[in-house]
């Protein structure tokens, strides 16, 4: 009974915070909205809202404390009154703080911190202190973030100082802080949780064995000026490991759990939820990774523009911009592979680009209208090296950042079991049609640009009831195909190879099978992780197949590629043989993070405005602010 | 000017003979930029001296200009492009009916051919290496080709350097030769295999044992090209210009080098790389006019970032303490030798450290990439002598504008009037009409030192110099300096006249921030109603080109993540195009932009 009223009040509390924070979030996009009686109108039943929310959240905080701690000091008071707040009072106050210190002339913003030591290397250098030892003679500086205050008395206050993923006890006593008692408590009842502070003092250990550092000064650095959501105190519940790359994730431990708030305010995600910034670091430690690897070859880091008067190098839809000064159209890319192509004609003989590339899609799971990808071309290669490589690159990333070659991933949602993914190479291989005729037991009309082939194609996908949206051309019905077939059994790495000509105008004819081409896509828990191929470098066929190309976008498929005249040209002063690849750094840094949602993998998703009738309701405030 | 022009062209290609005639090694000294330019008058004389393709060609491998008179006429001596392409094609055509694939598929290389050159530096004159235990193979482009009955040469050009090719009728099979001297042009894409040999004339060479061809091109190479006389075309077909002018990818490589030096420069200090949005709602952290798109999806405009700086600072918001981003930065304004409308920077971003941090992390970068590329760190730049020893200089902007006009603006008084009809004054005869109207529309007394600054200090600060101490008019996101009222602490790194960085102690309190950058939109949108006043029946024309068309919104989402406390922190931003200029001795932003943007061609 007690327990679940315990539990009760911590969701309560959490939701009131994610109101707190929506409201912070609808605030800072004002929108047009209503007229101004239904905006007078949203905006009292928010307020309505979220003061019974308060009201509720307070009675039953009071309740809880007043059971459990019928004797709390004044200190403990002063406490408790900040945290039964609500959160524009809390902010008012707050700023009512940094007025007053401003007026007496003290700077709330200090320039700056010497720091002598990180905390972590705190940690490791005075970890080894025996309980009670205190270093007196010793000085240190540490700077961090409070995430945890409570006082025993008037005279004694802690902290938990966070930095760097790493926390180390502040154990602030009067006596020894120079300052007289007065000024002692009322400079630490301006330290909040929230705040980032410096300490200068000696290290020490508890009698209970803490880790501390003991300030013979403390001096707040910048302000949280708002109420920092508290983490739930479930004594039963486990410590969760920390995570590292190839095990699975707990979001359920996070102090912050609303992905919308997590996503919009990346910063309060960061800060509550030391596991996503462990998701970044490792997402740096990829993109590392494959630098190193391709430089260690012989690769050429270049760059190549973001904006073109043409859209090409890809089946996309294309952002659209405008040039003022040159009164022209701009197309942001959406694949860098024309650029390269052109530098591999120039005569570097291998060139690499890790970039942003853009697509006027919709946002999903797996998409964002801006994503990374690593793209490399090689002379004198061909895609059988390509698979090689891939396969050393990847397997030897696994090896480096989980010290094996398997990993979990929660394929089917954290509430179920993950699956394991393993990385030892070889990685299997497939053909594309060869492979679909087989599981799907089908007989596809060797001529694939033929009538006959695309016939056969639509009545398939009628018989196993797999849609394909028009226009039915043979290249889109394969790949739903292949999509319904192949991609499904692909949760271990799996080349699939030989995609036919119609589906890769950029892709050489296969030398010895007629009608396809020398490509493979990279498949690893059912999705594309890698596209590459044998480079077509004949200037003739390339035209070609432009031309057809610019047939299916006639008929309605406005993902073909347009002709780019200038590439063209180039193939013309000779392409050598080559091979190139392209990569998504997104989606590998998602199977290596255990995250299903590709925005877990990027700092600042793009998002959709927050609701219109929350920016209505907040308008007025913003105006008002203005 | 024209007879200037004249004498210029008159006197350069001269200076282009000798170098060529004289050294038959590129020196580490080489101007490129320069270079390129001027080689095409080179190569217009040397087409003069003879008729055929392959005499310009070997001029560009650094022979002797003496051997130029002495080519073999090719067989494809008609100048005519679409000619060229034709018989080219026929080739291709004619290749594939004998059963051969003049598009390779891939070719295995043992060796690169500045490889090569180095293993076999030891041959003799006359010497060939053993045929049996030491067959080498290589790739590349075919540059220039000789024959002589049952003799001839090729050189082949790769990434790294040339060699050439020496085929004799007697080693190759009847068929092979004959496919040498009737398919292969200058241009086509090679692979072959043999022994080494150094011919008697010592050039060493590469005995074929047998060849293939790899790729068939089918337009020529420029050595008449007119690209080479018109810069506009180097840029819009940087292949042709790389192939012709080998010295071009070195700057390339250089870049490269130098944004790996960075980053590793960087991340010795702990520093974390990160990706920040390139497409944002709003576009903030600078004074640029942006570019927009649209999100059909969204349904909503979204704007190029014009600095990656709002989102870093949330990083260290969140808990990182070092970020660092090099990317792209879009800024929707003129084109010139110095602007690119995307162009790329290095930001970065240091909890608990203030301005004077970001000083030494500039020199260290700097000084660093200078010694990775140049070896060096006195450099040469347009003819400018540049020391970029350390310490550099740091000094105020008063104190650079008293030093350089007398004036010194602490003294000035508060009234702007005043102060500006005294610097009107005391500069009227330095002071071109369009710097005095600059003065004159000046709003604060911080604006009016900015622009003296800019005007007349500025071009003259050649050696690195770091002006410190901005005002805080024009200093929206830096923080107010501890010991000196309306100043910032923020500084601008200037080499050879040029801002090569721009850093400040960060300003983490949040009503001071939300004040300032209410003040900027306010100021900005009181331009825009200006403009509007000043021209009745505005059209869209001039509503495109005026500069302050462009909406200036507040980032909310910035504001509220400083209100969850940002630590005290520095920050800079370091132009990477210009620093590759700066050591790579180019005068143009273009030739280190790979693909630099261009006006539609007429």
């Amino acid at each position: 009974m007690e327990g679940a009223a315990d539990q009760t009040t911590k969701a309560l509390s959490e939701l009131a915070m994610d109101s707190s924070t929506t409201l912070n979030a609808a605030e800072s996009s004002a929108g047009d909205g209503a007229g101004p009686r239904s905006k007078n109108a949203l905006k009292k039943e928010q307020k309505m809202k979220q003061k019974e929310e308060e009201k509720r959240r307070k009675d039953e905080e009071k309740a809880e404390k007043a059971k459990q701690a019928p004797k709390a000091s004044s200190q403990k008071a002063v406490a408790a009154d900040d945290e039964e707040m609500d959160a524009t009072q809390y902010y008012e106050n707050r700023l009512k703080y940094l007025a007053a210190e401003k007026a007496k002339g003290e700077n709330p913003y200090p320039h700056k911190f010497a720091v002598s030591m990180s905390i972590p290397k705190y940690i490791e250098t005075y970890g080894s202190l025996n309980n009670g030892d205190h270093v007196e003679n010793a000085e240190e500086s540490l700077a961090g973030r409070i995430m945890s205050k409570r006082s025993s008395s008037s005279k004694l206050f802690f902290y938990d100082l966070h930095g760097d993923d790493f926390k180390v006890q502040v154990m602030a006593d009067a006596s020894k802080s120079g300052l007289d008692e007065a000024e002692f408590l009322k400079l630490h009842s301006n330290a909040k949780r929230g705040d980032i502070v410096g300490v200068i003092g000696f290290p020490g250990k508890t009698k209970r064995g803490e880790l501390s550092i003991f300030p013979r000064s403390f001096i707040l650095l910048s302000h949280c000026l708002h109420m920092m959501p508290r983490k739930a105190d479930n004594v039963n519940a486990k410590k969760p490991e920390i995570w590292v790359p190839g095990q699975t994730r707990n979001p359920e431990a996070y102090v912050l759990k609303d992905q919308e708030s997590r996503y919009r305010q990346r910063h309060l995600d960061m800060i509550l939820n030391v596991e996503v910034r462990q998701i970044f670091r490792t997402r740096a430690k990829i993109i590392s990774y494959v630098r190193r690897f391709l430089d260690n070859k012989n690769f050429l880091e270049v760059e190549t523009p973001m904006m073109n008067m043409i859209a090409g190098g890809a089946a996309a839809r294309p952002f659209v911009t405008h040039h003022n000064d040159l009164d022209m159209r701009l197309y942001m890319r959406i694949a860098p592979e024309l650029y390269l192509k052109q530098l591999i004609v120039g005569g570097l003989e291998r060139v690499y680009e890790i970039g942003k590339q853009f697509r006027n899609e919709g946002i999903d799971l797996t998409h964002n209208p801006e994503f990374t990808t690593c793209e490399f071309y090689m002379a004198f290669a061909d895609y059988n090296d390509l698979m090689e490589m891939t396969e050393v690159m990847l397997s030897g990333m696994v090896k480096e950042l989980t010290g094996g070659y398997k990993i979990k991933y929660n394929a089917n949602g954290y509430d179920k079991d993950p699956i394991e993914i393993d990385f030892t190479p070889p990685f299997r291989r497939i053909e594309m049609i060869g492979e679909l005729e087989k599981v799907a037991k089908l007989n596809i009309p060797k001529d694939l640009a033929s009538e006959e082939a695309n016939k056969y194609l639509i009545d398939a996908c009628a018989r196993f009831d797999v849609k394909c949206p028009p226009p039915q051309t043979t290249a889109r019905l394969l790949d739903k195909l292949v999509g319904e077939f192949l991609e499904p059994t692909c949760v271990n790495p799996t080349f699939i190879i030989n995609q036919p000509e119609i589906m890769s105008p950029l892709a050489k004819w296969h030398r010895s099978k007629s009608g396809l081409t020398e490509r493979f896509e990279l498949f690893i828990n059912k999705h594309e992780l890698c596209n590459a191929y044998t480079e077509l470098n004949d200037p003739v066929v390339q035209r070609q197949r432009f031309a057809d190309q610019l047939k299916d976008r006639q008929s309605g498929d406005d993902e073909a590629m347009a002709l780019d005249e200038t590439f063209c040209n180039a193939l013309e002063y000779g392409l050598a043989p080559t091979g190139g690849w392209g990569l998504g750094i997104d989606r590998l840094s998602m199977l290596l993070t255990d995250s299903l949602n590709i925005k877990e993998v990027l700092f600042f998703p793009a998002m959709r405005p927050p609701q219109e009738e929350s920016a209505a309701a907040q308008a007025p405030l913003t105006e008002e602010k203005k | 000017m024209e007879a200037l022009k004249v004498w210029s062209l008159t006197a350069t290609p001269l200076k282009q003979l000798l170098r060529l005639s004289s050294s038959s090694t590129r020196l580490a000294t080489t101007i490129y930029g320069r270079r390129s330019y001027h080689l095409s008058p080179a190569l217009r004389c040397a087409s003069a001296a003879s008729s055929s393709s392959s005499s310009a060609t070997t001029a560009e491998t650094s022979k002797p200009s003496g051997r130029n008179r002495r080519s073999a006429s090719s067989s494809n001596s008609t100048s005519d492009r679409e000619a060229i392409r034709s018989i080219r094609l026929k080739k291709v055509e004619e290749l594939r009916g004998q059963g051969l694939e003049p598009y390779a598929y891939k070719w295995e290389k043992s060796h690169s051919a500045n490889q090569l050159q180095e293993i076999y530096k030891h041959l003799a004159n006359g010497e060939e290496s053993d045929n049996e235990i030491d067959c080498v193979s290589i790739a590349g482009r075919v540059v220039a080709r000789r024959a002589f009955g049952k003799l001839a040469f090729l050189t082949l050009r790769d990434d790294s350097g040339t060699i050439q090719l020496y085929c004799e009728k007697e080693r190759l099979s009847d068929d092979q030769f004959e496919q040498l001297k009737q398919f292969i042009d200058i241009g086509d894409i090679l692979g072959a295999s043999g022994s080494m040999k150094r011919t008697e004339k010592g050039e060493l060479s590469i005995c074929v044992n047998s060849f293939s061809i790899l790729t068939k091109s089918l337009l020529p190479l420029p050595d008449k090209y007119h690209g080479l006389t018109d810069i506009d075309k180097r840029y819009r077909q940087r292949y042709v210009d790389m192939i012709a002018n080998p010295e071009v990818a070195d700057v390339f490589r250089r870049r490269a080098k130098i944004v790996s030096e960075i980053r590793k420069t960087v991340e010795s200090f702990g520093y974390l790389e990160v990706e920040t949005p390139v497409l944002q709602g709003a576009a903030g952290g600078a004074e640029a006019r942006p570019f927009v798109t649209f999100h059909n999806s969204l349904g909503r405009d979204l704007y190029l970032r014009i600095a990656t700086e709002l989102h870093l600072k949330r990083m260290l918001v969140g808990g990182f303490e070092k970020v660092y981003e090099i990317g792209r930065i879009f800024r929707n304004e003129g084109i010139s030798t110095r602007h690119n409308p995307e162009f790329t920077t290095i930001e970065m971003y240091e909890a608990y450290s203030d301005y004077h941090s970001m000083m030494d992390m500039a020199e260290l970068i700097v000084t660093q990439c200078s010694m990775a590329v140049n070896g060096k760190l006195t450099i040469d730049y347009q003819g400018t002598e540049i020391c970029l020893e350390r310490p550099w200089r740091r000094e105020t902007m008063h104190n650079l504008v008293k030093e350089i006009t007398g004036i010194n603006f602490s003294e000035l008084g508060e009234d702007l009037g005043n102060a500006k009809d005294t610097v009107l004054l005391a500069l009227q005869d330095v002071l071109e009409p369009k710097d005095k109207s600059g003065i004159r529309a000046c709003s604060s007394l911080g604006h009016l030192l900015n622009e003296i600054f800019e005007v007349v200090v500025e071009p003259k600060l050649v050696q690195p110099t770091f002006v410190l101490d901005y005002p805080i008019e024009i200093s929206p996101l830096a923080k107010p300096h501890r010991g000196n009222a309306g100043l910032t602490e923020r500084f601008e790194l200037f080499i050879c006249g040029r801002e090569m960085a721009n850093a400040f102690s960060e300003l983490t309190d949040p009503v001071d921030q939300r004040t300032r950058l209410e003040e900027q939109v306010r100021q900005h949108n009181a331009k825009r109603a200006e403009a509007v006043r000043e021209s009745p029946e505005p059209n869209a024309k001039k509503d495109d080109d005026d500069d302050e068309s462009y909406e200036v919104t507040l980032d909310e989402d910035f504001l509220t993540a400083l209100e969850y406390g940002m630590p005290p922190a520095s920050g800079m931003g370091l132009g990477i195009d210009r620093l590759v200029m700066l050591l790579t001795n180019s005068a143009s932003i273009r030739d280190v932009i790979a693909f630099p943007v261009l006006k539609l061609q007429q």
